[in-house]
């Protein structure tokens, strides 16, 4: 019963695709003995938690957790086009985003469709480290290398995965705690700023971004030998604040309530960025793969959008359930859970664009009963929620 | 080590019975809500419903996983624990007592003699 279904549901739910090989994080032992149970994402065995998913989701949101992210790609786009191939395969402008400033942006095929997406960090002068998904960064680094070659544009993209540990901080005490660590002031990195910093006397990448919706930081380490340092060296420096290890688990639950995308999931049989409500993401003043595509479905207008479903009764939505509206198919969810902070099941789901104006009822279908659901504005859980609760 | 009650049949599905006379009161082992973890959701089956030996009973959905509890034996149903409906961490918290799921009459009698007792679950998990 337990351990064959829950596992296949686990990766049903947060992972659509599979590689035959699997990869140990480089901390795979730290985690070991910090209690971690594991999962299989994107080729990689991660913990997907270590005391339990509500606990772990609760820390970040009340005070402070550490991730291990290493199953993230890196990749360092270089030379005297890197501006020009970004602007060209993204939907981001690169020449708007100066140097310390990291960007979030999607990567798309010609039909408009999202390859990935992902943050870019502007760190010098022609170089940039782009952050790929999980199991992305072969597609990724080929993808832009056979661009700029077609293009001729002058960059490189290699991919340096193998080569780093990427761990995030965050929570309301993140910076607290990562402040024992560093002689630089880290107020002074704003949201969406990035920097090279010495961490611990270790010098790493430090982007103040996440995808938590709390304070946070990522850092990017190499070697791989000192990602195991400095995540030792955080969990000490939180003790104080109760820091925790957090799993892959809480890291979706924490990503679901503020309504952010994960790419296997919500671009799952290919999504343009305006079916994904990341319209605001495109900077259409400048020309990328995609653009046409996208012009074109903007004028239409008639197009299945991400909609935002909170569950009126007791239940849990999850990846691949129908949405009906009396009786009619009208949407299906990408990714539901049960809220831990607010309680509630809730969703993401594609409907169509007749049904999801904020507070219309729709149905989800649970093992084929009928839940009301109701149509509501993202986030599920607001900014202030920690400082009320 | 997961406690297991010597005095309670086991199924190698991870189902507990406690045999009452005529009726049996059902719930999932120390260990299967262990490595479920927290679990957030119960959907119960209809009193007076009759189930058959490995019939789903209900599901148990943790955060991340949805698990299907299975009826160790055939019998209808006489109660359903409505309390865990609202506080499914009881599960967690007290698998063999407060957690317990369901209350079967029992049918057949022969059922009861094939479940597995404390020392041959042990070995199974």
């Amino acid at each position: 019963m337990i351990n064959s279904l829950s596992k296949a549901i686990i990766i049903k739910i947060i992972f659509s695709w599979t590689i035959d090989m699997t990869c140990k994080s480089q901390l795979y032992e730290i985690h070991k003995k910090l209690g971690a149970k594991f999962t299989e994402f994107a080729g990689f065995e991660m913990p997907i938690q270590y005391s339990s998913i509500k606990v772990e989701h609760l820390a970040v949101r009340k005070s402070v957790g550490l991730f291990d992210v290493s199953h993230m790609s890196n990749v360092w786009i270089t030379g005297k086009g890197a501006e020009d191939l970004i602007s060209f395969t993204t939907v981001e402008d690169a020449s708007k985003i100066p140097i310390g400033k990291s960007q979030y942006t999607e990567i798309l095929r010609e039909d408009g469709t999202v390859i990935d997406d992902t943050i870019f960090m502007h760190l010098e002068k022609e170089r940039y480290m782009m952050i790929p998904n999980a199991g992305m960064a072969e597609e990724v680094t080929n993808w832009l290398n056979k661009k700029a070659e077609e293009n001729n544009i002058c960059a490189t993209a290699e991919n340096v995965s193998e080569k780093f540990v990427i761990l995030a901080i965050q929570g309301p005490k993140s910076r607290d705690t990562l402040q024992k660590l560093t002689k630089a002031d880290l107020k002074q990195i704003g949201f969406f700023e990035c920097q090279y910093i010495g961490i611990n006397g270790i010098n790493c990448i430090i982007s103040h971004t996440g995808y938590t919706g709390e304070m946070g930081f990522e850092l990017q380490i190499t070697p791989a030998e000192n990602g195991k340092i400095i995540f030792e060296k955080i969990l000490e420096a939180g003790k104080e604040f109760n820091i925790k290890p957090i799993g892959l688990g809480a890291r979706d639950t924490l990503r679901l309530e503020k309504c952010f995308i994960l790419a296997g999931n919500e671009f799952e049989g290919g999504r343009t960025p305006l079916e994904a409500t990341l319209g605001w993401t495109i900077n259409w003043d400048h020309d990328f793969i995609g653009k046409k595509a996208l012009v074109n479905q903007k004028e239409k207008g008639d197009f299945e959008r991400l909609t935002k479903l909170t569950l009126i009764e007791k239940g849990i939505p999850r990846h691949g359930f129908i949405v009906e509206k009396d009786g009619k198919k009208v949407g299906k969810v990408t990714s539901g859970t049960l809220s831990p902070c607010i309680g509630k099941g809730i969703a993401m789901a594609y409907v169509h664009p007749s049904y999801r104006t904020i507070g219309d009822e729709l149905d989800i279908v649970i093992r084929e009963k009928r839940l009301k659901a109701k149509v509501v504005k993202p986030p599920f859980v607001p900014k202030d929620w920690s400082e009320k609760n | 080590m997961s406690e297991l009650p010597k005095d309670l049949k086991y199924t190698e599905t991870h189902e507990w019975v406690k045999i009452q006379g005529k009726t049996a009161k059902v719930g999932i082992t120390d260990h299967a809500q262990s490595e479920l973890t927290d679990i957030v959701f119960v959907e119960l089956p209809e009193e007076g419903k009759e189930v058959k030996k490995g019939d789903e009973l209900c599901v148990v959905e943790s955060v991340k996983s949805v698990s299907e509890i299975y009826s160790p034996i055939s019998g209808k149903i006489l109660n359903v624990n409505k309390s865990i409906e609202d506080s499914p961490e009881t599960i967690n918290e007290s698998p063999y007592d407060e957690g317990w799921i369901v209350e079967l009459e029992i049918i057949n009698t022969s059922e009861v003699e094939e479940l597995l007792d404390a020392d041959a679950y042990k070995k199974s998990i």
